[in-house]
């Protein structure tokens, strides 16, 4: 894998990891050296200045990496599957209608180990920190925590900012006797799938459905696959083992 | 031999028809019941607690190695031959006078196990008792008294009547939680400016920060040297830490930066005809 010819950075893709390797992305350094015949380290410098430095021990010579687009749910910390994305522009949708619409969503970037076909999370980072902030949908007591975003309409799925956000398609469909105006959505994102290619991101779409449950409107959301021939983004999980305190470890 | 030397544990008798056999068997039992508790509770632990919330898991805990103990003790008093029911009646007639003089240990039992039931706070929560000024997170709700680690490290015992009957402040239940800072700028300072670098700041180098609700800055008093703001901003429960210490640090950096004064006290004297 290679570096796209028009861009400074690294794609997202399948690295060997024979010999030492350099990833760029925006704001952040990402090094492996072979420091053994059974052994990487790894550096990290993110847009934060915050340095990030791990030993891989390696049993095989067959190690990959991948470089991959994530949900943005890890970034500064994991507290949440919600996102909520609040559009910069509101929409009106008037009674029985329905809407197509594409908008950036914000992802996070995952470092991948490849071994024996295993995808065992590494890292994740952020290249735009300031994408990665809370929002609560709801009261202090009962609402949902989710991560924040003012999101901008995009044009088409080619239309997303490279390393920073996807473009995921959302479909509004009002059921309801009278119009609507929507200006935010709050979702499990946890169900949506991101794809990739060079450096852009896709992610599988949501379908907003707004009708009239006995006397309570409701607005339900359901995931959408996008089909595309697109590579899937490995599911990110958190490769820190909490164990007791037993035998020393932590 | 092993058996000719029981016959004559058998033959040996210490008071009326208790023998040293059967205490030696009754020992045994209790002894045998007191390890079999704690591999219980050991095993309980390792294998299954994990898997459980904290509380419930250590309720548990207690309720299989209590039972184990009882039962054993039921066993222990079987071999000897003891009738429990003329226990039952002078137990009734003593619950009279002991009801009496462990009035506060009664209290703290019943109280331990109204805890376990209403469950106002799990093990884990922070909590505050403000009646005693505690804070801390809770360790354990036991029988008697429940445990608090304040944040300094050290733990407190506290009687569970005292900490049934006390308001219990919890930081932990809600989503998230308000921290907030009071500031003051000079009276010549742009209040709005003041307010758009705290916000700009605060959103660019606080990630825990929620941007809904949003930072809200109230003018809480014309003080005697300062213009005083007060700073909300909520947060996720678990991050106080990552944002209350640190709320007025980042105000006062913005403030800095942006030439806005933070006051020292001050006072204009006029002294007579000058």
């Amino acid at each position: 894998m290679s570096n796209d010819s028009e861009n400074i950075f690294s794609n997202y893709g399948i690295y060997d990891l024979s010999d030492n390797l350099e990833l760029f992305l925006p704001n952040t350094s990402i090094r492996f050296q072979k420091i053994s015949d059974n052994a990487f380290s790894y550096f990290r410098e993110n847009s934060e200045g915050k340095i990030i430095e791990k030993i891989i021990p390696v049993k095989s010579d067959d190690i990959k990496i991948e470089l991959a687009p994530i949900r943005p749910l890890n970034h500064p910390a994991r507290r949440t599957n919600y996102v909520f994305l609040k559009f910069d522009k509101e929409i009106y949708l008037s009674e029985n209608s329905a809407a197509s619409i594409f908008v950036h969503c914000p992802i996070e970037i995952g470092i991948f180990l490849i071994h024996n076909s295993n995808h065992e999370s590494l890292d994740c980072i952020t290249c735009n920190p300031l994408t990665s902030r809370f929002g609560l949908y709801g009261t202090p007591d009962t609402g949902t925590l989710c991560k924040y975003a003012k999101v901008l309409l995009a044009s088409d799925y080619d239309d997303s900012i490279s390393y920073v956000n996807g473009v995921m398609q959302i479909v509004i469909e009002n059921t309801l006797s009278f119009g609507q105006t929507i200006s935010k959505v709050i979702f499990p994102i946890t169900d949506n799938s991101l794809y990739y290619d060079k450096s852009k991101t896709i992610l599988d779409g949501i379908k907003i459905t707004m009708k009239k449950r006995a006397v309570v409107n409701i607005a339900d959301v359901k995931t959408t696959s996008v089909e595309t021939d697109w590579v899937l983004s490995p599911t990110w999980e958190d490769g820190t083992t909490n164990t007791t305190l037993e035998m020393g470890l932590e | 031999m092993p058996l000719e030397f029981l016959q004559s544990l058998s033959e040996m008798y210490i008071v009326g028809e208790l023998t040293v056999l059967s205490l030696l068997i009754g020992g045994v039992i209790m002894a045998g019941g007191i390890i079999l508790a704690k591999i219980a509770k050991l095993l309980f632990h390792k294998y299954y607690a994990p898997s459980l919330p904290k509380d419930t898991a250590q309720n548990i805990s207690k309720l299989i190695y209590f039972g184990i103990l009882i039962i054993s003790f039921l066993g222990f008093t079987s071999s000897q031959g003891i009738d429990l029911s003329g226990i039952m009646v002078a137990g009734g007639i003593f619950a009279v006078v002991i009801g009496f003089a462990t009035q506060s240990v009664v209290s703290n039992l019943i109280s331990g196990l109204f805890l376990m039931v209403e469950k106002p706070a799990k093990h884990g929560d922070t909590i505050e008792l403000p009646d005693m000024g505690i804070s801390g997170t809770l360790l354990d709700v036991g029988t008697f008294s429940s445990k608090i680690r304040r944040f300094d490290g050290t733990i407190t015992r506290i009687p569970n009547d005292k900490f049934f009957t006390s308001n219990i402040r919890s930081l932990t239940l809600s989503t998230v939680r308000r921290a907030d800072v009071m500031v003051g700028i000079s009276y010549e300072s742009d209040i709005e400016h003041a307010i758009s670098v705290m916000r700009h700041d605060i959103f660019e180098n606080m990630p825990f920060v929620l941007q809904i609700p949003e930072p809200e800055f109230r003018i809480e008093e014309l003080g005697d040297s300062s213009v005083n703001i007060h700073v909300y901003v909520w947060h996720p429960r678990d991050d106080w830490s990552q944002v209350q210490p640190v709320l007025l640090t980042i105000i006062k950096k913005s403030l800095d930066k942006s030439g806005i004064e933070i006051p020292y006290p001050q006072r204009v004297i006029w002294t007579g005809k000058d």
